[in-house]
């Protein structure tokens, strides 16, 4: 039988990770994530719209935004600040709510900015997105298990 | 009120052990003893753990009394699945806007700013 303990493909099951090189210096890239009136002129896919949107910018600080789609449809999502570090590290909590006013399923993201470029004349930007509340402090106890939904995501994929 | 069921996929795939176990169905059938194996874990441990994925319609079991083989059930899963492809789509298409709001900022002054 083969033993499943060879499953370690990241230290974490950071399961949707994204990198941007931006060509911007940190202290804008922070500055358009921090303010809603810069916020809400990106966020979201091409075509939506936020016409809602406050932030309380700041850890334990809530944020809600309600999001439009090019068809008329309203999404309506919210979140908790949970650690910011000025000018490199926000992450927060996000979950949809439904049309009944129940929230989804909870993720976390965490956007880490870091300089790049000459003169830090560009902004290396990665977030993760966690599928597992506190996922970290669960699978650190864990070693050898995590990295399993990597696994069972190129499992689906190959079906 | 009924929990929807990716939540309930969520809820069951949140649990590393019990990510683990599925990792290890991803090889074939497997009886509650040989799953428990590799852990340090008693047996009635794992047999929650394959309640809960039963529950998740992640795992199902075969009918034989003795040895109920534990199979995987990939529809779940390819749910989750899709669910993350929405989100990458969201974040890769946030992004493209947000380079372009930062080139538009910087352009401001500039006349011979780039344009995406």
């Amino acid at each position: 039988m083969a033993a499943s303990p060879e499953l370690v493909i990241e230290p974490q099951d950071r399961v949707l990770v994204i990198t941007r090189v931006l060509d911007a210096p940190r202290a804008l890239v922070f500055k358009v994530w921090s303010q809603p009136e810069h916020l809400v002129r990106w966020w979201g896919p091409q075509g939506f719209t936020l016409p809602d949107c406050t932030l309380e910018f700041h850890p334990g600080g809530a944020f809600r935004c309600l999001m439009r789609s090019p068809e008329g449809s309203e999404h309506r999502m919210h979140g908790v600040y949970k650690d910011i570090v000025e000018p490199e590290k926000i992450s927060f909590s996000w979950t949809w709510i439904d049309a009944e006013g129940q929230p989804g399923h909870e993720t976390l993201v965490t956007v880490l900015l870091e300089e790049a470029g000459e003169g830090g004349a560009k902004t290396k930007l990665t977030l993760h997105q966690a599928l597992f509340e506190s996922v970290t402090a669960r699978d650190a106890h864990n070693g050898g298990w995590t990295g399993s939904f990597e696994r069972l995501a190129a499992y689906v994929a190959r079906l | 009120m009924q929990t929807d069921s990716l939540s309930q996929t969520f809820a069951a795939l949140a649990d590393p052990t019990r990510r683990a176990i599925l990792a290890r169905l991803t090889q074939g059938e497997a009886t509650v003893g040989e799953l428990a194996e590799p852990f340090d874990m008693s047996l009635p441990a794992v047999s929650k753990h394959l309640k809960v994925l039963e529950r998740a319609g992640l795992v199902s079991r075969g009918r034989e009394a003795q040895w109920r083989p534990c199979r995987l059930e990939a529809g779940p899963l390819e749910a989750a699945n899709d669910w993350l492809e929405v989100y990458r789509r969201f974040w890769e298409q946030s992004l493209d806007r947000l380079e372009s709001y930062l080139d538009e900022l910087q352009m401001k002054g500039k006349p011979h700013g780039r344009k995406s």
